[in-house]
Parts: C-alpha cells; structure tokens; sequence
C-alpha cells in the first residue's frame, strides 16, 4: 500500500471529521435524500438554489454538502422508484422496473435494504477510486496546454453528445447551441459586449444558474403538471426490511458488477449516475437466469443503485483532476468553486490538498450517513411521499426563484430564467436534449479562449492540435466515438436501447 | 414532400434560427484572422455549424421514419407575431432616446417590454406553463417593491392557479407555511436581503 495515499487520507480524515464539515455533510445528504425521494426536483435545480447559500461557508464546507446533495440523491431516488413506480432522480428510472413489481408483491423491505446496501458499497469503492486514480491523473494535466485542454474539451462534448438519449444530430446541435449562449457577454481579449442587445444585465454573461435552473428546474413542473398526477404508493406495506439469504447470494454478484461498470463509466466526459444505471441493469440482463426481470428480480434493483452510486462519485475526478465538468452537476460544483476563489484544475491537488482528501474522505462519511438515514428512517421518507405535487411545486418554485434572485439580486436574472424555462419546455417536446447544452454552455467561454491561445502560440497553424501527442490522442478518442456511434449497428440498438 | 417528422420540423427550423441570428449579429464585432481571433470568429464557424445541423435536422424531418405529428405543442401564430411586433417596436423606438431624464417613457419601456414577454411566453404551450412562468417573473420584479411577503403570496397563488386540482383552502395554508417558512429561513436565518414589506 502506498504511503503517500495513507498520509492523504489522514489529512483527509482530519478535515472531514471536524465536528462543522460533519454537520454540513449530514445536512447535504439529508437535502441530498429529501430531494431524491420527492419526484419533480432534481440535484441540478437543488444546488444551483443553494450556490448562492455557500457564500458565507468555508470552501471545504460548501463542496462537502453540494457534493453530499448529489450522492444523497441517488439514494433517495430508489425508495421513490420501488414504492410509487416513479423515478425520484432520473438515475432510477430502470430500479422502477424491477423495484416496484417487489414492492407489489410486498416484497418492498428487502428491495429498499438491497438498494441500499448496494449503494452503500459502491459509495466505498467509488470513493477508494478516486483516491487511487485521480493523484496520477492530475499529474498528466498539469503538462496540459491551451492546445490540450480545447482537445479535452472537444473529446468531453463529444462524450457527453454520444451519451445523450435519441438523435446524435440534435445532440450535437445542442452542444454548439449551449457552447453560443455561453459566449454572451464581455468578450475578455476585446472588451466587447458580445450579443448583449445593449443590455447592461447581460454584459457579464447569463449565468449557469440561470439556465439550469429554467432548463432542468422549471421545464421539469410544467412537464409533471402537464402529465398530470398519478400515483400509487404502496406506503403501509413496508414491513420487515430484512433481505433473505436467497436474496442477499443473488444480489451479491450484481452489486460487485454494478459497482465496477458505475465507476467505470462515472469518469468519462458525459457520464454520471444516469448512464451508468442504465448500462449496468442492460448488463444484469445478459447473465444468468434472466426469466425473473421485469417481474421483481432483485438482481435489477441491485446493479443499477449500486451502479448509479458508483457513478454519481466517481464523475468528480474529471472535476477534480482537470477543472473540466462531466455533467451538469459537476458543472454547477465548478461554479461553486469559482464563487470560493478556487480555479478548478489538476492545481487543487497539490496547492490545496486538504480540500481535495477532506471532499474524498467525506464521501465514505456521508455514504455511511446515508445507510443510517435510509433504513431505519425509512418510513419518515415513506409520508413524503404522500405529499400531493400540487403542493409540492409551488414551493419547489418559491426556492427555485428566491435561489435565483439572490445570485444578484436583479428581476432580470428571475425573468431570464422564465424564459429558459420556456426554451427547456421546447427542448423537451422537440425530444432535445438539454444536458449537452448546459455542457456546452459552461466550455463555451472556456474552450475559446484556449482556442484562441493554442493558434496564437502555433502562429495560425490548425495542424497543432493534431501533431501534439496528448492533443492529437484526446481528439482521436473522439473520432472514434463519433465513429462508432455512427455505425449502423451501433445507431440500431441505441434506438433499441432509448425505445424501452 | 410531405413532413413526416414535426419534432424534427420544428427543431431543424428552431437551430437553423438560433444559428442565423448568431451569426448575423456577430457580424458587428470585428473578425480578426486565425491568428488573432477577433470576437467574431469563433461565434461565426459555431453558428454556421449550428445552420449546416439544423438544416440536417430539417431535411431529416422529410424523410424520417420516425412519425411524429406537426403539432408537437399549442401553438398561437398570433401571439407570437404580437410578440414580435411590440418587442421590436419598443426596441426601435427607444433605442436611441434618452430615458434616464424621464420616468414615465421609462415606465413605458418597461410596461411595453413585460407584455411582449408575456405574450411571447403565451404563445407557447399549455395554460399551466404560462402562468407559472407569470408568477415567476411577477415575483422577481415584485419582490424588492412590495417585499417578500406580499411576492410570495402572489407567487404561490398564481402558480397553484396553473395546477389542474386548485383547493382553496389548501393553497391558503401552504401559503401562510411557506411565507413563515420564508421570513424565517431565507431572512432571518441564511440573512438574504430582503424587505419583508412594501417601502421597507
């Protein structure tokens, strides 16, 4: 075992464990768990709300509860999915398949328990992982240049358009839409208020706030409040928690699998909780005795909570290694960042390392938080949900525009994020989707300057980003995802796969 | 040709309008060279790209196998070009006038621009969106003047108006709730600065 990494975790410990990061954890991931049982509020809408909130905190506290609401979530979303059928964070859409046929056949208990056990364990390797993979990763981004880092850029846009659900066209289109909406206001070389139409409001850019919040936030209550409410909550039938030992030697091997797919595909550029639920539950499919899925196989529950856990942590080392988000969360965690004064990038590791163990190490922390609030408390989690939306969401707006107002305190932000909302509720009915623009429009401003810089120190030669090494590899990648997303057997099952 | 994909119709259009209109207004900004990129540069390839998908998107919409029916949402033709009409001529009008010096044009601006939003937004969609996305905008221009109190409650009622299930007497608690709730967690506790009043 390394020595260096048992010192790192030290410093780690040290930070996590004092008795203000502690409280801060605890409330993120009980934000994290509330926000995940209630359907209709995702993380992205909650820690956009609570930015403006972490001002006032030490950075490390700000990061520990921002990062907790996220992985909270995750945990929160299964008991939504198995007890009502819907998926309370959009990572649990495929747990509701198999989760809630147990709970019908008043097998919810040993669901709920599994999913958490399962998300437990793959918190811990999740987070064993990023301590052994981001140290050496850091390392090759510090030999980046302007050259590599657009390189990087383009390969995570392209990963993040490849992951998108549906057509590849309109993924991609959406990318370049966000990537032009983030080059609104000041230009930094000319001092140019680009796109402003002359409004002061918008000479500093729009903020990532605002177009999350009206992308995700608001376009999600007018889509719920157009579907209508339909509910069916097994709430009194959750009785006896314990899985059977049946259970527990089905569910064993799908947790492990789960959890190595979920780390696998947390780190790449567009991955996260929702890709890697998905993928593992289509790999659970594949093995074995595969009579019982969609008729309440635990096996179904256990891989895609393990794996969206898995996932939703590891998609902080791209964050964390090299200042680049992986998705809109992670995007959001930068802006909390930056609000610190801290520029996200291989950097943090070595000039701030007690920010970057004391995050890690608060991951297991809270992961060990979150078993305790999820199972016994169960049945607190339960009466949420008998809350009824139309309840539910005037509130969601209250924070929803009280986050947005205080970002500055202008009515124009809160009417900006009216018609983002309105824009996102045409993306969704246009089957866009929004994830790659908000991508996009966090490495617009970004990937231009490094654009720019790149052709100025190569004097006007495109070819450098070629016959770089590191940079030519980063946009061979990409090529080669684009590439095979094209390929005609690829394109089928992905309709297949977006179909079911 | 008929049009066998209107999701596809509508978003081809939407990103071939998006990218036109960014390349049109980078035209003001100087362009520079390769080199030296000016503020136009990377605007202009970004939005000509954006045309070239979105006339993908659109031709797509022809030939697609994927059915979709043109009306994807409500749509009103008319409030939109309502929109568009008092937007611009508000924008025209006032560009180059001096408002500082004169409140009630500035009143005016301000009145003229709100109802081109409003019947912009109106333009789109169900009922339930506009006016929930009344109630937020009313809020973020309310909430310095009449304070949070009185925001709020015009936030909550409005909204819950765009629900399909209005209860009366529930909205009025969770009103009276969220106003406590409010007052205490977001002014007293996390301090933001808000009056709770009008003329605070």
């Amino acid at each position: 075992m390394d020595f260096a990494l048992i010192h790192n975790l030290g410093i780690g410990f040290g930070v996590a464990l004092s008795l203000q990061n502690l409280m801060y954890c605890f409330f993120g991931v009980l934000l994290g768990t509330l926000i995940g049982v209630l359907p209709g509020i995702g993380p992205v809408a909650t820690i956009a709300m609570l930015l403006p909130v972490t001002f006032n905190l030490s950075p490390i506290s700000a990061l520990i509860m921002l990062a907790g609401i996220y992985y909270g979530a995750q945990y929160g979303g299964s008991t939504t999915a198995i007890l009502v059928n819907l998926p309370g964070e959009s990572s649990s859409v495929i747990t509701c398949l198999d989760g809630y046929q147990m709970a019908r056949q008043g097998r919810a208990g040993p669901a709920l328990a599994i999913a958490a056990m399962g998300s437990f364990f793959a918190g811990c390797v999740a987070t064993v992982v990023i301590a052994l993979f981001a140290p050496p990763l850091a390392e090759v981004a510090l030999k980046f240049g302007p050259a590599e880092y657009f390189s990087l850029m383009v390969l995570g846009l392209v990963g993040a358009t490849v992951l998108a659900h549906g057509s590849l066209v309109k993924a991609i289109a959406m990318t370049i839409l966000g990537l032009l909406m983030g080059l609104v206001g000041t230009d930094v070389n000319s001092g140019i208020a680009r796109f402003s139409f002359g409004l002061s409001e918008l000479s500093d850019g729009i903020g990532f706030v605002i177009v999350a919040m009206g992308v995700f936030g608001f376009a999600e209550i007018i889509a719920n409040l157009e579907q209508g409410e339909a509910r069916d909550v097994f709430v009194n039938k959750v009785t006896g928690l314990m899985p059977t030992w049946k259970d527990l030697k089905s569910s064993s091997g799908a947790i492990l699998r789960g959890t190595a797919l979920g780390s696998m595909l947390g780190i790449l550029p567009g991955g996260g909780a929702l890709l890697s639920s998905f993928a593992a539950y289509t790999l659970e499919k594949k093995i074995g005795d595969t009579s019982m899925f969609g008729k309440g196989e635990i096996r179904g529950v256990a891989a895609p909570e393990s794996a969206n856990n898995a996932g939703a942590q590891t998609s902080f080392i791209p964050l964390l290694t090299l200042g680049i988000p992986s998705n809109p969360v992670m995007a959001l965690m930068i802006g909390a960042m930056m609000i610190q004064g801290i520029a996200p990038g291989p950097q943090v590791m070595t000039e701030r390392p007690e920010l970057f163990w004391g995050m890690i190490t608060s991951m297991w922390i809270g992961n060990l938080m979150l078993v305790i609030l999820n199972l016994p408390l169960i049945g607190m989690w339960v009466k949420l949900l008998t809350v009824p939306y139309r309840l539910l969401y005037p509130s969601i707006l209250l924070f929803c525009c009280v986050g947005v107002y205080s970002l500055s305190n202008q009515p124009f932000d809160v009417m900006l994020t009216a018609v983002y909302g309105l824009l996102g509720y045409i993306f969704v009915k246009l089957e866009c989707e929004p994830a790659p623009l908000i991508l996009g429009f966090i490495l617009g401003p970004l990937m231009e300057e490094n654009l720019r810089r790149a052709m100025l120190l190569s004097r006007g030669d495109a070819t450098v980003f070629v016959t770089k090494p590191i940079s030519g590899v980063l946009l061979g990648i990409a090529v080669v995802l684009l590439l095979i997303t094209l390929a005609p057997a690829v394109q089928k099952t992905r309709e297949e796969a977006f179909v079911e | 040709m008929q049009i066998k994909n209107g999701k596809d119709f509508w978003a081809g259009l939407m990103f071939l309008g998006f990218g036109l209109a960014f390349v049109a207004v980078a035209q003001n900004y100087p362009m520079g060279s390769a080199v030296r990129m000016g503020p136009a540069y990377f605007p202009t390839v970004l939005g000509g790209m954006l045309v070239v998908l979105g006339g993908m998107v659109f031709f797509r919409a022809f030939v697609s196998k994927f059915a979709h029916p043109l009306k994807v949402f409500t749509f009103r033709p008319l409030l939109f070009v309502a929109s568009l009409v008092v937007g611009g001529a508000t924008y025209f009008y006032f560009a180059d006038s001096q408002l500082k010096d004169a409140p009630t044009l500035q009143m005016l601006q301000f009145t003229l621009v709100g109802l081109a939003l409003f019947l912009f937004i109106g333009a789109f969609g169900p009922r339930s969106m506009f006016l929930i996305l009344l109630a937020v905008v009313i809020f973020g221009y309310a909430l310095k003047p009449l304070g949070l109190v009185l925001a709020t409650v015009i936030l909550i009622v409005v909204s819950a108006v765009g629900g399909h299930d209005f209860r009366k007497k529930e909205i009025v608690i969770l009103t009276i709730v969220l106003v406590i709730f409010g007052v205490f967690v977001f002014v007293k506790g996390l301090g933001l600065p808000f009056n709770l009043w009008p003329g605070e």
